[in-house]
């Protein structure tokens, strides 16, 4: 079989964009057959498992009586959030920053357009709601901007200081909502609602008297901070590959040296870099507020869609499309893990262990490994040249950059 | 190679379809079946607590009833609503949530759906700012946690009095997770009967601000035991384990909350028992008999539905016979154990 010819019309760029799949399709099957295996170990059907997974994640052949729209509906309020924040984690990447601080960041821009949205709760939705948004923008900004400044002037290590920022956002957030400035009342571990004016409308109507797809229209959650993570994930693709400075920003992630030399100043395009990434986390949070909680709940102490949007920018390969893709898998595994557990009986917890199956191998390269050792598969192959892994990036981006 | 990967990807097809073939399909008995879904909170099934003690409940209804039960773990507060849509959307008769922090997420779904009926542990369904929303569609399973606290209370007060503690300084101690009404419950009747056991004693309360991290709470019990308390009584869920090993490496004694403890340290002479088992036996049975009530539903010694139990201590027959004259005194109803904290 390995004797039969490739053919030689193969387009380059067909070839160039199989081999670019293959690592991330290749993970995400190698996940699920493991995951599989495991439902089966544990006296699970691994069938009756995914396809309620499939159900509750794409509303397709659902047995247990789900209604196919919520279940979109469910998946798509998941996979909003991890578009932007997927973003703030792929645009550091490629700098050459590591920035796990996205979960921080997200929280940052939670919390500023919370307070942004109750401290003027009675302004018309023209003017409050781009006031919350770009309110979560600068949010962000300025808590990924203190990893990116440190960073360009001591050179102390972004990973870090991004985690450390997590820490404080997340207790600076417990103090705020729990006998802090924002708590709604004593005993209670939320703050009071934003106004109806900062508010991100649903796609359907919010009444709960008008049958849409046999439910009340209220029950499809889906709203307009879809349009938003879409088009951030557009604005970032347009920033990194037709802009000059994405172009600073990938010469940085290339070779500090070579940008430097080419007279691209590294230290301005780090911290630029990291405000703008802490600027879509930090969006990721208020599109949240704004769309979802309308209010900072203590949902938040525990929510990790920054963290989740460090797999999804990997998986993604950084890449605009790739995210997309990448979160909706994610938000279906999230959205697909309740149904799972009741309709099939497996537990929920299925999904992280998928999630981690995924992350672990595409950190570990399993896929490249297998296809250099079985030649039937394929020639060995490098990884595409435009994202080299993470490893060595971290370690050439961790020496402090010095100015020539 | 290409064709290789094409007949993996043939392979893959098959297997899914096989998989959505597989979706498995039930016929309905004759008789109505009941069909309870139970939505656990961040905590999940194995939380030895609540949400464990609300899965015993919805079992031993199912052994009773032959209803169909089925369970939603809540992995963040992201999936409180879909988790209660998603038992309303397919008709289920009872939709069981645990815990007050599904209380907006109760109030909201209860709204959408009227004909189904709900009911909510320890909370009730509200809106954005905590006003319960009263839809007559939603049960509220409260507890009077107060009596419980001062079951719990008494043997702290007793064992100070008669000298049985490991200092015997005449300082208890309680710490609370967050100052919310059903944590104050406890500490109220904590105190109260403590302090009528032995009028000398002192109660110190503290809050951890935290529901989650033993080590807040370990820190509030470190600091009590320095000021001499030697009996901890913990009400702060997760967190308050930390109150517990904390009080087993000082080697003083600890009580243990709403589920009985005795397992989470040697430290647990006994716990303050919240019987979330037999409210939710109790909510579901009431659907079955076509009697669900909207409003509060609560559940105190005198129902059964509060308690304590005695751990690793071996109760003195004195001791035991002051519990079982309290408790009565509780159930007769003549004595209430104060849902304030009382002021010395």
């Amino acid at each position: 079989m390995t004797t039969r010819p490739r053919p030689r019309s193969m387009p380059a760029m067909v070839r160039r964009m199989t081999t670019g799949l293959a690592m991330p399709l290749g993970s995400v099957l190698l996940a699920f057959v493991l995951g599989g295996l495991i439902v089966a170990a544990t006296g699970g059907n691994p069938f009756s498992a995914y396809a309620a997974l499939v159900c509750g994640g794409f509303g397709i052949g659902c047995a247990g009586g789900e209604n196919p729209g919520l279940q979109i509906s469910n998946t798509i309020v998941f996979v909003i959030p991890l578009i932007t924040a997927g973003i703030a984690v792929a645009l550091p990447f490629r700098a050459g920053l590591f920035n796990i601080g996205a979960e921080g960041q997200l929280l940052a821009g939670s919390i500023a357009c919370t307070a942004i949205g109750i401290k003027f709760s009675s302004l018309p939705s023209p003017i409050l709601l781009p006031m919350v948004l770009v309110g979560g923008m600068v949010g962000g900004a300025l808590w990924a901007g203190v990893a990116g400044v440190l960073k360009a002037t001591i050179g102390a290590h972004e990973v870090v200081t991004t985690i450390m920022m997590n820490y404080i956002a997340q207790w600076f957030l417990r103090y705020l909502i729990v006998g802090g400035p924002l708590q709604l009342a004593p005993g209670t571990s939320k703050s009071s609602p934003i106004g109806a004016g900062a508010r991100l409308a649903t796609l359907l109507p919010n009444d709960n008297s008008l049958i849409i797809l046999g439910l009340p229209s209220s029950v499809f959650r889906v709203h307009t901070g879809l349009l938003i993570a879409l088009a951030a994930a557009a604005g970032f693709a347009f920033l990194l590959w037709r802009t000059s400075l994405g172009y600073e920003i990938r010469a940085v992630g290339q070779s500090q040296k070579a940008a430097r030399y080419a007279g691209i100043s590294v230290r301005r395009t780090i911290i630029v870099t990291m405000l703008i990434a802490g600027g879509f986390a930090g969006l990721a949070g208020a599109i949240e507020i704004a769309g979802v909680d309308h209010n900072l709940t203590d949902k938040y102490f525990s929510d990790t869609t920054g963290f989740d949007a460090i797999a999804v920018a990997l998986l993604g390969l950084g890449s605009a499309v790739g995210i997309v893709l990448a979160a909706i898998l994610f938000g279906a595994l999230h959205a697909g893990g309740s149904v799972m557990q009741a309709d099939a009986g497996i537990s929920g917890n299925l999904v992280f262990i998928l999630q981690a199956l995924i992350l672990f191998s595409i950190a570990a390269n399993f896929v490249g490994a297998i296809r250099q050792r079985i030649p039937g598969l394929g020639r060995p192959t490098a990884l595409p040249p435009d994202l080299p892994p993470a490893a060595p990036m971290m370690t050439e981006a961790a020496a402090p950059p010095t100015e020539a | 190679m290409a064709y290789k990967r094409f007949k993996f990807l043939g392979v893959a097809a098959v297997v899914l379809m096989v998989a959505m073939a597989c979706g498995g399909s039930n016929n309905p008995g004759t008789s109505k079946q009941y069909k309870i879904g139970l939505v656990t909170d961040i905590g999940g099934l194995n939380d030895k607590s609540f949400n464990h003690l609300a899965y015993v409940g919805l079992e031993k209804a199912k052994t009773d009833f032959g209803i169909k039960d089925d369970v939603t773990e809540s992995k963040s507060g992201n999936d409180y609503v879909n988790n209660l849509t998603g038992f309303a959307s397919k008709n289920y008769d009872l939709v069981i949530g645990v815990g007050f922090l599904m209380q907006e997420a109760v109030g909201t779904v209860s709204g959408q759906f009227p004909n189904i009926h709900f009911a909510i542990i320890d909370g009730a369904g509200t809106d954005a700012n905590g006003n319960d929303l009263k839809h007559t569609n939603v049960e509220s399973l409260f507890f009077k946690e107060q009596d419980a606290g001062a079951m719990v209370g008494v043997i702290a007060g007793w064992m100070e009095k008669n000298g049985k503690a490991k200092k015997n300084k005449h300082v208890i101690g309680a710490v609370g997770g967050i100052s919310i009404p059903p944590v104050n419950h406890y500490i109220a009747g904590y105190k109260w009967a403590a302090t009528m056991e032995d009028p000398s004693i002192k109660v110190l309360v503290g809050y951890s601000n935290d529901f989650t991290d033993p080590a807040k709470c370990k820190g509030q019990a470190t600091s009590m035991i320095s000021s001499n308390a030697d009996i901890l009584f913990q009400v702060a869920g997760g967190c308050g384990l930390g109150v517990l090993q904390g009080a087993g490496q000082a080697g003083v004694y600890s009580i243990g909350v709403d589920a009985d403890q005795k397992d989470a340290d040697p430290s647990v002479i006994a716990s303050a028992l919240k019987k979330v088992d037999v409210a939710t036996y109790t909510a579901i049975k009431n659907v079955v008999n076509g009697q669900f009530q909207a409003g509060a539903l609560t559940f105190s010694i005198a129902n059964d539905g509060a308690g304590y139990a005695v751990d690793n201590l071996t109760v003195p027959a004195e001791l035991q016979t002051e519990l079982k004259t309290f408790q009565d005194k509780i159930k007769a109803g003549t004595l209430t154990p104060p849902a304030d904290i009382p002021t010395p």
